[in-house]
């Protein structure tokens, strides 16, 4: 018993240092800018206040990005994932020529680094005047978001019995009516999955918002956030990290509500490759 | 009509061959199995029967129309999988309304039809139920539901027994035998059970290596295998087969091998002298009299019977039944014979093809003869 | 297989098939076999960003790079960092999931907590740890100095060797829950039957550690490491944020030279090159990982 209650203590004590960041991230957004200067510093906040949101929401262009990055995320997932659904069923149910080496294709832009891509859809994207628009962006994800969620619904759709379709066959359907009435519906976790990866992915993503927009208008959170930590004169750490909590907030509610989703998709893509 | 014509069938996966050439002709209302080892085939010939694979070559037909470019869907056949591949987020009326959908048969037409199936297979408590909060031997009758509710010109059922309990499968084999009678309408069945085969059909296709080996009534089957495959595979124990040689002496064939010694019964032309393999069954082996003398090794008793392992000679054993009421002991001396009216001669090789003349009924019993 | 006759049925569903990976191969060209190929063209010129005129030079950047001690040590860098990552995460992964995998007090709410850095935005996790780092108000001086490790506040992320070690520590943090979940998965697959074996064969805790579980995990550890290999050695972000690739270039990895040699110093053709020579560099890690999963696949 008391071999247990070590245990329970040592795997906690892990847990909670690992977990630190974030709380501190939590409890300095919370802290008035004058306790952070404290010297030995607060834990907790001697004096609570949410004055930091509010003044992200009403004085910063926090909740453009905002809209910006919700905008980019939500097409970029939509698009991606209708067009990967219709992919993964094609490549795991149809046969024609080119469709290993297509699987090949597949597999290889999962891993391939954005960095080499980057140069030439930057070079792009100006020629045809995308550039600094939320869709030169939504674009851009696409090149690492749809391999991505071909994979993973490549694996979810294999995963469905295979009889299952030629029983709707036999019943009567076509290839089509099958996918729609049988196959869809299979995959229904499995899309949801891919969509949250997707999601977050998108969200969360830095580099070609970095390089491909530059105005205030189409920028998405990742970098109008990083904007406002190098434009501000002094750092204002109160203010960043409510910046920081906000921008978590749909990560926090994808993980208090549907957390079996992405450990799903774990499953699916992450590691089994 | 729905007589079932498979013309010189060969069905190709890259460099490998699934069926070579299979030609095969299921008469209408006949319940036919397809039975063989796994791999050998059958389950391709089914699918392409059901529009789910493609033949390389040949043409299958269903009474009269030659259905190779015709859609599973609009073949009039219907199957039952061995995974019964019911479609998990619909509720059983669902499932088995699903085929009635998608034939265009309206809506409130559908209920009586689903109603009535689900009546024969005694399913009506369960139709709001999704597949999962079902037993095996429900999810079974679903699947069969749904085949059965359109009334389709052939059923393909590809090993529907195989996921249920022995005692369910005794039961179901007596209930689709009794559907066949009552439905009298073609049935094509996939097994590996030589069981299932020999208790449901009319006819029994053996398949081996993506061949056809025999195709005849089960008695014919069991009682004329056409090759060595076959003699192996049906029947339980399987029938003895020996490895030894044939000679002609006199007019006579002869079989020898360590241990035994016999003539043969009534030749065909196609005989030759050399190696060949003599194949007599576990019944036809006589225990406790005879020429050839051997040493018991495994006495299994099965209750009604006992089945007696013999060892005659190096390596050659010959397995017999016996009466329950005589328990032979292992390692006991013990002579035997075999009724040579009911041996049968084979040509070398895994296959080899049979050499004796069928058995008729009223052939006299020749005598016991051996070493 | 070519002469393989197909029925008009067949040639349907293939039509079918064709169609909907439509979509999918045209994007795919657009936006990646198109940049692809010409990011390779483009390596043989000579670009200025803010024109975009360029003049052919042919290998001749390929010649400079390879001559420049600027790549070499960005390579050596990048190395540096991968390989110290990569080692932190998977031990600091196989051991949290072995923690993990033990009945703990509210396992499901201490999972989440762990797997909660690898979702959040590398931003978020760069401008947190930028705080716990600050030099003068940061929590981490604070709590090193009353524990006594040291009697001033430290630069972490301004001087060497402690940038590199404030980045690898917290590319860990970052990405050792990926490890977690993928072992922790692979771990519950691990039948109870082989554990008890071991116990009647007189294994105890660590000899069952070594005996059973690490072989049952080599099979999933291989591809983990190969994949965050590939993962970590392309790594922007983070670096980018939390040093810039500083102080100076002591942890400016390939993809922070590519990006500054294109958009800080102008040089498209340049940092082309240099973005072709990483991947052929990857190139290597990818084909062994997908020519594994390609055999994996076929069984």
């Amino acid at each position: 018993m008391i071999r247990r209650i070590a245990f329970n203590l040592f795997a906690w004590t892990i847990v909670l240092a690992v977990a630190f960041p974030l709380f501190w991230m939590v409890l300095t957004s919370l802290k008035p800018q004058f306790e952070l200067f404290r010297r030995p510093p607060t834990f907790l906040p001697e004096t609570w206040t949410v004055e930091h949101y509010w003044t992200l929401l009403s004085s910063t262009k926090f909740l453009t990005y905002f809209k910006n990055s919700v905008i980019l995320s939500t097409t970029t997932t939509l698009v991606v994932v209708a067009i990967a659904t219709i992919g993964a069923y094609s490549l795991v149910r149809f046969r024609y020529r080119g469709r290993e080496s297509l699987a090949f294709l597949v597999l290889f832009t999962y891993l391939l680094p954005s960095v080499v891509l980057i140069i030439p859809l930057y070079l792009m994207l100006v020629q045809l005047g995308l550039s600094n628009s939320i869709l030169s962006l939504v674009i851009a994800y696409t090149t690492f978001a749809l391999p991505y969620a071909l994979w993973l619904l490549r694996s979810f759709m294999a995963g469905i019995p295979e009889d299952l379709e030629s029983a709707a066959l036999v019943d009567g359907a076509s290839r089509l009516g099958a996918f729609r009435d049988v196959i869809l519906p299979q995959l229904l976790p499995g899309i949801i999955s891919t969509a949250l990866f997707t999601f977050i992915l998108s969200w969360n993503e830095y580099l070609y918002a970095l390089v491909l927009v530059n105005s205030d208008s189409a920028r998405p959170l990742t970098t109008g956030v990083m904007n406002m930590l190098v434009s501000s004169f002094n750092i204002e750490w109160s203010l960043l990290m409510a910046a920081s909590v906000m921008m978590s907030v749909p990560l926090i509610i994808v993980f208090a509500f549907l957390q079996s989703y992405l450990t799903r998709g774990f499953g699916a893509g992450g590691v089994k490759g | 009509m729905a007589e079932v014509v498979f013309k010189d069938i060969v069905k190709s996966f890259g460099s490998f061959t699934a069926v070579h050439g299979l030609n095969l002709t299921i008469a209408e209302g006949e319940f036919v199995s397809l039975l063989g080892p796994s791999g050998c085939g059958k389950t391709t010939t089914l699918r392409m029967l059901a529009g789910l694979d493609f033949p390389t070559s040949g043409s299958i037909s269903i009474g009269n129309r030659v259905v190779n470019d015709v859609a599973p869907g609009e073949r009039d056949i219907a199957m039952v999988f061995q995974s019964y591949a019911l479609y998990p987020h619909m509720t059983v009326y669902d499932n088995i309304a699903y085929p009635l959908k998608k034939r265009g048969v309206r809506k409130a037409d559908r209920a009586p039809m689903v109603q009535k199936t689900a009546d024969l297979l005694q399913l009506t408590e369960l139709l709001r139920r999704k597949p999962r909060q079902l037993s095996g031997g429900q999810q079974q009758r679903v699947a069969l539901g749904r085949a059965l509710v359109r009334d389709p010109k052939v059923f393909l059922l590809d090993e529907p027994l195989s996921n249920l309990d022995a005692k369910l499968r005794g039961y179901m084999r007596v209930e689709l035998v009794e559907l066949h009678r009552r439905l009298g309408r073609t049935m094509v069945y996939v097994t590996h059970d030589q069981l299932e085969a020999m208790t449901m059909s009319d006819r029994i296709a053996v398949m081996e290596g993506g061949k056809l080996q025999q195709f005849a009534p089960p008695n014919e089957v069991y009682r004329e295998p056409a090759n060595r495959f076959v003699a192996g595979f049906i029947g339980t124990p399987a029938m003895n087969l020996i490895d030894g040689t044939l000679a002609n002496e006199a007019g006579a064939w002869r079989f020898a091998s360590p241990g035994i010694t016999l003539t043969c019964p009534p030749l065909t032309d196609d005989a030759v002298s050399g190696p060949a393999c003599l194949g007599v069954r576990p019944e036809d082996v006589l225990l406790g009299e005879g020429p050839i003398r051997g040493q018991v090794q495994v006495v299994e008793q099965t209750g009604h019977e006992n089945i007696v392992v013999v060892k005659i000679a190096d390596g050659i054993r010959l397995t017999g039944r016996a009466g329950a009421d005589h328990v032979w002991r292992p390692g006991e001396t013990i002579q035997c014979a075999v009724d040579v009216s009911k041996a049968h001669v084979f040509a070398a090789g895994p296959s080899g093809q049979r050499l004796n003349r069928p058995l008729t009924k009223d052939q006299p019993r020749l005598a016991k003869e051996g070493a | 297989m070519s002469t393989v006759r197909r029925t008009p049925l067949e040639r349907q569903y293939a039509l079918i098939g064709s169609l909907l990976i439509a979509p999918t191969v045209l994007i795919f060209c657009a936006v990646i076999v198109y940049p692809l190929v010409s990011a390779v063209y483009l390596s043989l010129f000579q670009v200025f960003t803010p024109t975009l005129e360029g003049s052919w030079v042919g290998l001749e950047n390929y010649r400079t790079l390879l001559g420049k001690n600027e790549f070499w040590s960005s390579l050596w860098t990048n190395i540096v960092w991968t390989v110290g990552t990569l080692t932190l995460q998977i031990i600091c992964g196989v051991g949290m999931a072995l923690v993990l995998h033990q009945n703990i007090w509210f396992r499901s709410i201490a999972r989440s907590l762990i797997l909660f850095p690898y979702f959040v935005s590398t931003v978020v996790a760069v401008l947190v740890w930028k705080w716990v780092f600050n030099d003068l108000y940061g929590i981490l001086n604070h709590l090193m100095i009353v524990a006594g490790l040291i009697d001033f506040p430290v630069d972490y992320l301004g001087s060497m060797p402690n940038a590199m070690i404030s980045v690898i520590l917290v590319g860990a943090w970052k990405y050792f829950p990926f490890v977690v979940i993928a072992v922790l998965a692979r771990l519950q697959t691990i039948p109870d039957a082989l554990y008890e074996a071991a116990r009647i064969d007189g294994a105890g805790p660590i000899a069952s550690f070594w005996d059973v579980t690490l072989p049952q995990l080599r099979e999933v550890l291989v591809v983990i490491i190969m994949l965050r290999a590939i993962w970590d050695f392309k790594e922007f972000d983070l670096i980018y944020l939390l040093t810039g690739g500083g102080p100076v270039t002591s942890t400016q990895t390939l993809p922070l030279l590519v990006y500054k040699e294109a958009f800080k110093l102008n040089q498209m053709g340049m940092a082309s090159a240099y973005a072709v020579v990483m991947m052929a560099i990857m190139l290597v890690f990818m084909v062994i990982y997908i020519r594994r999963t390609r055999s994996e696949d076929d069984t």
